[in-house]
């Protein structure tokens, strides 16, 4: 029996992702990509015994319905969607064993955007320049499931089911306002005083328009430094203009006075200033945060950048399993 | 212009942006990449990323394999060995890419955006106006009389940054605002002092001026230049653009749908550093 799943209904977006992503390329124009919210992503996969930067499966806004093609353990993390194993709901956040012939069905996102399943063995699709994650935009990796689609399956000896502690678990809040931390650059230089003061004392909109590429924000405008006012004529006739540049992961990219957070599949270089960044950490908060919702920004310095990259480590190794 | 010394901006807790100079031009372009390279050689533990671009360079780290304040002090170290001296030799391949100038497929792209904002000139003729030239033919000949420098790659796969080689053909160029949702696959645009072409159909932000059937990015490897790569340009290639008239650009059109198409590529040719400076100071001169 061939070790597959087949796409039954593909989900609104349902892509591979694979950590750390399509690392090498950047330099010619390819985004890293990679799952958004990788703390659920890496939790999914020590359930299933898989190392926690297995491919697995990126489900957005609403999740996709999958029939496994043989025996294998799964987990699903992330925003709740409501899976359900040939009818019965299953736990999230706890391995469940499938055995072949078995659907997996998932619905609309109940809480957060963007749901994890891992499969033991993981995704094996072929690796393009070095990684399975999917770049769905431009087809780097393949795309996006499609119905009838087979995806393969890596082989693995593991059946032990664990579940995760709810303390380990990211909080998805349901008070639509989302806490998230920033730090100051690379272009901070180029705002007024005021403006750094409001971008961290603002609430800022989700616009519809977002997605893996951009999470694009609605609230006050900003106000330029002289640095933006005065400049040489090579860096573009907008305050917000700069020579191109390389765009940071969780850049808050300004265009104009539209901010937009650059994410997975962002842009790798452009013209356009980035003041803040988002600390790595908090890039999941962007991740399950929905349209309409609220963003506050709360300034961190490296440190505290280091300090809630390793809370989130400890929470994503194999150690903090409960045996089910 | 350089800067005195290197400029090291934090962009979050893993990445940094270096900056050498401010301006577009080769000098500053040439010592990122040299900088670029000295870096990639010196093989830092906890490197992960490196992004030439224009006048700086992105540098994406692992912080918990070594700190922001060690990679800028082994970057500085690196360029104080470097020297700021532009010299030397390197091997550079010569691409010639057909182009359709005033073709009406950007035609088309030009007036769907002007349904929107009716005041935007076409994009020709703000070119024309902003650069002193008459009229379109000369436009042409002007941006098709010089090789570029691939000077960058980015913003989406296979996408190149042109700089003009010939400081005498230099144009320039405002972008759009807003940007376009939508540019025509193989749309050769200008934006500040670059030339680009689209590889893919992408929103843009450059004027357009032509269009050229010959792929630059093919992401199912189907054509024979492709093979090796998925993006035709590296930084440090040059290319020149060759016009052509409609019945040369359907037969092309056609080669590249059957999948025979080959790119005109030069690859024997050593780039004079030193050679190209004097030869362009002695053109602006001449052109004062």
């Amino acid at each position: 029996m061939s070790r597959t799943i087949t796409t039954v209904k593909p989900g609104l977006q349902t892509c591979v992702q694979e950590l750390p992503g399509r690392e090498g390329f950047l330099e010619q124009g390819f985004p890293l990509s990679g799952p958004f919210d990788a703390w659920s992503f890496r939790q999914a996969n020590i359930l299933v015994g898989n190392d926690r930067d297995t491919a697995a499966l990126e489900c957005q806004f609403m999740g996709p319905t999958l029939t496994f093609d043989a025996d294998m353990l799964i987990a699903v993390t992330g925003a709740d969607m409501s899976p359900a194993l040939d009818g019965a709901p299953i736990p999230m956040y706890a391995t469940v064993a499938v055995s072949a012939g078995q659907t997996l069905t998932m619905g609309f996102a109940k809480t957060g955007a963007r749901a994890y399943l891992a499969v033991s063995g993981g995704i094996a699709t072929e690796p393009v320049l070095g990684s399975r994650a999917v770049f769905h935009q431009a087809g780097v990796g393949g795309h996006a499931l499609i119905a009838g689609q087979t995806l393969p399956v890596g082989v693995s000896e593991t059946s032990a089911l664990y579940v995760l502690p709810e303390s380990a678990r990211p909080v998805i809040g349901t008070d639509r306002v989302w806490e998230v931390e920033a730090l100051c650059g690379p272009n901070d230089d180029w705002l007024d005083e005021a403006t750094i003061e409001m971008f961290f004392s603002t609430d800022w909109q989700i616009q519809t328009k977002s997605s893996r590429t951009g999470i694009r924000l609605t609230g006050p405008d900003f106000g330029f430094s002289d640095k933006a006012l005065n400049k040489s004529p090579d860096h573009g006739q907008d305050p917000s203009n700069i020579i191109d540049h390389g765009y940071p992961m969780g850049a808050v990219n300004l265009a104009g006075q539209t901010p937009i957070i650059l994410v997975n599949d962002a842009p790798s270089t452009g013209g356009f200033i980035n003041p803040f960044t988002i600390a790595s950490a908090a890039f999941w908060k962007l991740a399950q945060a929905k349209p309409n919702e609220t963003l506050r920004f709360r300034r961190v310095d490296r440190d505290g950048a280091a300090a809630l990259r390793a809370e989130i480590d400890a929470k994503t190794k194999p150690e903090i399993l409960e045996n089910a | 212009m350089l800067h005195e010394a290197l400029r090291f901006y934090p962009g979050g807790d893993r990445a940094i942006e270096v900056e050498l100079g401010d301006g577009m031009d080769f000098t500053i372009n040439f010592i990122v990449h040299r900088l670029v390279a000295a870096v990639r050689e010196a093989r830092i533990a906890g490197l992960v990323d490196l992004i030439p671009e224009l006048a700086s360079f992105q540098v994406n780290y692992d912080p918990d394999r070594i700190s922001y304040e060690d990679l800028c002090h082994e970057i500085e170290a690196l360029y104080a060995e470097m020297g700021r001296g532009v010299t030397g030799t390197l091997a550079s391949r010569l691409i010639t890419i057909p182009v359709l100038y005033f073709d009406e497929k950007t035609e088309a792209c030009v007036e769907d955006y002007r349904k929107d904002y009716p005041e935007k000139t076409p994009d020709p003729e703000l070119i024309c106006e902003l650069n002193g030239l008459p009229d379109r033919a000369a436009l042409r000949r002007r941006h098709a009389s010089t090789e570029y420098w691939v000077a960058a790659l980015g913003f989406w796969p296979g996408l190149c940054s042109l700089l003009a080689l010939n400081p005498t053909a230099r144009i320039i160029a405002p972008k759009y605002n807003p940007p376009r949702t939508h540019t025509p696959k193989g749309a050769v645009g200008l934006g500040g002092a670059l030339t680009c072409i689209y590889p893919d159909a992408t929103p843009g932000g450059y004027q357009l001026i032509g269009h050229t059937p010959a792929p630059t990015y093919d992401g199912a490897q189907r054509l024979p230049d492709f093979r090796d790569s998925l993006a035709l340009f590296r930084a440090g290639d040059r290319v020149r653009f060759k016009p052509v008239e409609r019945d040369e650009y359907s037969e092309i059109e056609a080669r590249v749908a059957e999948g025979t198409f080959r790119h005109d590529i030069v690859d024997y040719q050593v780039f004079s550093v030193d050679r190209y400076l004097d030869w362009a100071k002695a053109q602006e001169e001449a052109s004062k």
